[in-house]
């Protein structure tokens, strides 16, 4: 009987073969030869110039991730507690927000954060800068808060949270109340009762939330110039430019982004393994 | 004690709701705003919901979006789900390096994954042509078509595979915490595998694939590059025209259609809850429970007599969808067409519904966002338009690379209505491949409320007065052409070192924090709003910006003394276009005076068109029963004496369009 269902892997290994590796091999192809057709290395040589944008880009990626997990992790806890239909309802409107456009999106919180934007409105409305200035002696008109780094990781939060809920409250409301039960009558505090149960049997949970965020936040683009004001370029710009820019190298691009997805494999691949560990450790 | 710490919990997901809608309220207070800016308030109006449904290019587009997201999902959620099945009863090993296959397409970078689909799907028309080619030739029963294109298959194709890894994923845990044993339990009490599936398996992982179903829908709205080098030249998605108006500025008509589709999914959202709570009210009041539709179906067709039926209902849905495809594709290809590539918002939108009632063509309009994503485009291979209407310099680039086809001038007349000054440019000096379509200038734009004095050189932008005010053009062309001419160089220069010295200015001015960003179309958000002072921009442009400024904004426009650049966009037909006599009809049209006002008023670039240029201000008054002021119709359509002082862009060879692009990497690298 077994085998009869992996059957069902067959066709989608046929599909992964199409979609997955056969593009997959064209960007290996464009990474390792020139425009005449030749094959290069030379793609690869420039890539230490470019190694404050990696750093750049992962670290950003990593810190997005982070906060997401520390807003999504309890919002999926909470929302799970709650009634079915609060469930239902609190599921969908995390979704809405995605389904206006990205880019409107990103532009809306550019008001919200601009030197003259609302936050800084309204902050200067209820009179926080001149206590600000009044108490420490600055002279602050407004708050910097566009064009900064931080509002680029706000920004992929934003974008990227419900990716983070989502797979976390689906497991986490599937699993066994019985097995909580037994653990508090077993004598488990509630703290105990989330770090030894709860947080153990959700990291399939968490790792497919992480996944979903740190992933698209290496590669995203727009979100730093938009936000980040484009003088801190990142990984996903930078490929950009390859190809929609002024000197369209898609031979660069693909080796860029090649040595990108060879860093995010060995990243998943080693959170994946620490994953796998802990739900075994848990099943002992 | 419980209750205060759901209150708590409550707060906390209340202030996660706050954060999530926060900008979509704004989005929608803007939708609402009688200007055209997405950042000023000018009172209210239904003016750009009124508009929204006369511009069809967003409503065609909207429907695209629907119909392939919708099919993507519920494809990519079957296909996915019955995949992460087959995966989990692999064994661990196999079952882990196919995920990780599986989670490729997610790492790989949008743009790339594009080009690389792009790529294959071209592939794959060349191979198939050779084979339908030698199979016709062979037999005559069966006539398979010979030439394919990119369209809506390719691009629900392209879809369906980024969808299906998000779905993978949203499955893979709940069946990682699935016990094994139910499903053999299930099938040892008797019950067939799909009985166990529906019974047993679907119910598990249920929420895993409502979230993945979710989440693959969301992909597919927002994507907006892959479907770029998926979609050919016909189809157009809702993302693709947004990103294709950010050359100038996304319409508030966008910011409507959002919050229609927004308020439409929230009521459907309402209608089920009550539905759902009356329901339970029912329950509770002792009726028994009517199972819903798919437990009803499932228990009546999980006999083995059924199983055939359930195949044949399968085959017939999947005929159904091809066929829907098919009169997709038939629907665009009965009536004579012409594919045209623009800039978003370059167009009067009336002028393709009056075109395509006087000549019956049928016109696909798309949009693109920058020259170099047209390039871009037409390089891979993905595009197959007839008119594109690109810049001077990549007119330039198209004719040295052949991607031109030369024009018969016999089917555009119109063409004698083209003032002197716009023919034989340097980019086609012998005017054998071009029709101009509109031109402009370059120029500084400033906040006279954030600035001393009046600006009259581009010294102002390295200028550490207005250090944190200043707005770099985000488009390395612009940026150090600017620099050139404060150099008193070319802005055509091949030499390195005045390149290297115009990028070391910028690079010092950056270092000393004069620039507060480098900015594309965000300039109008910016400048409108009084959040910088200076900033590099064209003019067309400026005169919208100044109809939308804010109270204590007063802008200005300045083309600096030491010269600028003009620009000439022209209609083009590519290199073998399938369509070239419709193309030329087209083109002929949009040549034309009445054609050139419509545009000129539209998108506030001057019009070569010498009739038209010399009766704008005419046409003007007629219209709005108001005096068009010459200093606007001279920022418009520069005089003379200071298009003598500007310079047309030319293509400038590899080494140094690289240097460009090095250094314009180099600076963000930061």
């Amino acid at each position: 009987m077994k085998n009869k269902r992996s059957l069902f892997a067959v066709p989608y290994v046929g599909w992964m073969a199409l979609f997955v590796v056969a593009p997959i091999i064209m960007v290996v192809i464009y990474a390792f030869s020139t425009a005449e057709g030749g094959f290069t290395f030379e793609n690869f040589a420039r890539m230490g110039t470019y190694a404050a944008v990696f750093t750049r880009s992962f670290w950003l990626a990593i810190l997005a991730t982070l906060i997401c997990l520390l807003i999504g992790y309890p919002a999926a806890y909470f929302i799970s507690r709650e009634g079915p239909r609060f469930q239902r309802i609190a599921m969908a409107l995390i979704m809405l927000p995605m389904w206006m456009n990205f880019l409107l999106r990103t532009y809306s919180w550019m008001s919200v954060l601009e030197n003259n934007g609302l936050l800084n409105r309204f902050f200067s409305a209820i009179g926080l800068f001149r206590l600000i200035n009044g108490l420490f002696g600055t002279s602050f008109e407004y708050f910097p808060m566009i064009n900064t780094q931080g509002a680029v990781v706000l920004g992929m939060v934003y974008n990227y949270l419900p990716f983070m809920i989502l797979p976390i409250y689906s497991v986490i409301e599937k699993m066994d109340r019985s097995l909580l039960e037994a653990a508090r009558d077993l004598g488990a505090g509630s703290a105990r009762v989330f770090r030894k149960v709860i947080l153990p049997l959700s990291l399939p949970g968490v790792l497919s939330g992480v996944t979903m965020v740190f992933v698209p936040s290496v590669s995203t683009f727009a979100i730093s110039r938009l936000l980040g004001g484009g003088t801190q370029m990142m990984l996903g710009d930078l490929i950009e430019q390859q190809f929609l820019g002024g000197a369209y190298n898609p031979h660069l691009g693909a080796a860029i982004s090649l040595v990108m997805m060879v860093i995010v494999v060995v990243c998943m691949v080693v959170m994946n393994h620490f994953g796998e560990g802990e739900e075994q450790a848990v099943m002992l | 004690m419980k209750k205060a710490n759901r209150g708590g919990s409550r707060l906390l997901i209340g202030l996660m709701f706050l954060f999530l809608y926060l900008p979509i309220i704004l989005l929608i207070i803007f939708s609402f705003n009688a200007g055209d800016s997405s950042a000023v308030w000018r009172g209210f109006s239904l003016h750009w919901y009124n508009q929204l449904f006369q511009n069809r290019l967003i409503m065609e587009s909207l429907y695209m979006t629907l119909l392939v997201s919708l099919l993507a999902t519920v494809i990519s959620t079957a296909a996915g789900t019955f995949a992460a099945i087959g995966l989990y009863s692999l064994s661990r090993r196999k079952r882990d390096a196919l995920l990780v296959v599986n989670d490729i397409p997610m790492m790989n970078a949008d743009i790339v994954t594009g080009v690389s689909l792009c790529l294959f799907f071209v592939a794959f028309f060349q191979g198939w042509g050779s084979f339908a080619r030698w199979f016709n030739g062979i037999q005559s029963a069966v006539e398979l078509p010979t030439r394919l294109t990119l369209g809506f298959g390719t691009l629900l194709l392209a879809h369906i595979a980024f969808n299906i890894p998000y779905v993978i994923l949203n499955v893979a845990p709940r069946l990682r915490q699935m016990d094994k044993n139910l499903v053999d339990a299930a099938q040892d009490l008797g019950c067939t595998w799909m009985q166990a599936f529906w019974r047993v398996i679907l119910p598990e992982i249920k929420p895993g694939i409502v979230s993945g179903a979710l989440i693959a829908f969301t992909m597919s709205v927002d994507d907006f590059v892959i479907s770029y080098f998926t979609a050919g030249s016909s189809t157009s998605t809702l993302a693709m025209t947004i990103y294709g108006m950010t050359k100038r500025r996304i319409t508030p008509e966008i910011n409507a259609v959002s919050t229609l589709l927004f308020l439409t999914v929230l009521l459907l959202l309402v209608i089920v809850n009550v539905r759902e709570a009356r329901m339970e009210h029912r329950e509770a009041s002792r009726e028994p429970r009517k199972p819903s539709l798919i437990e009803r179906l499932a228990a009546r067709t999980s006999g083995p007599g059924w199983r055939w039926v359930k195949w044949g209902a399968g085959a017939v849905m999947a005929c159904f969808f091809v066929a829907a495809v098919m009169f997709l594709r038939g629907a665009t290809s009965s009536r004579p067409v012409v594919n045209v590539c623009s800039w978003g918002e370059y167009i009067d939108t009336d002028l393709i519904t009056q075109f395509e009632e006087e000549t019956g063509i049928r016109v696909n309009y798309q949009t693109v966002e920058s020259n170099e994503t047209l390039y871009s485009l037409l390089k891979s291979g993905g595009a197959d338009y007839d008119v594109v209407v690109p810049s001077d310099y990549m007119i330039a680039r198209l004719i040295e690379e052949d991607m031109l086809e030369e024009l018969d001038y016999g089917n555009i007349p119109n063409f004698s209505l083209i003032d002197e000054r716009f023919r034989h440019l340097s980019y086609d000096p012998e005017n054998r491949y071009t029709v101009p379509y509109t031109w402009g200038t370059l120029g500084i734009i400033y906040n006279t409320n954030m600035v001393e004095e009046e600006i009259t050189s581009w010294s102002a932008l390295y200028d550490d007065r207005y250090a944190g005010n200043v707005l770099l053009i985000n488009n390395s062309r612009d940026a150090l052409g600017a620099a050139l001419l404060y150099l008193g160089c070319s802005v055509n220069t091949t030499d390195e070192t005045e390149i290297r010295e115009a990028f070391a200015l910028i690079e010092d001015a950056n270092r000393r924090g004069v620039f507060q960003g480098k900015v594309m179309d965000e300039v109008f958000q910016k400048m409108e709003g009084g959040n910088a002072a200076i900033a590099t921009y064209y003019a067309g442009d400026y005169l919208s910006m100044v109809g939308n400024q804010a109270d204590g904004v007063d802008l200005a426009f300045v083309i600096p003394e030491e010269g600028s650049n003009w620009f000439v966009d022209a209609m083009c037909v590519l290199k073998g276009a399938p369509h070239k006599l419709e193309a030329e009809t087209w083109i002929n049209f949009i040549a034309s005076t009445e054609a050139n006002l419509a545009n000129m008023d539209y998108i506030g670039y001057a019009s070569p068109n010498r009739v038209a240029l010399e009766e704008y201000p005419a046409y003007y008054e007629a219209l709005y029963e108001e005096e068009l002021d010459q200093e606007t119709y001279e920022i418009m359509a520069a005089p003379a004496d200071v298009l003598e002082r500007c310079e047309v862009y030319e293509n400038l060879p590899q080494e140094t369009q690289q240097l460009y692009s090095q250094l314009w990497v180099e600076l963000g690298i930061g």
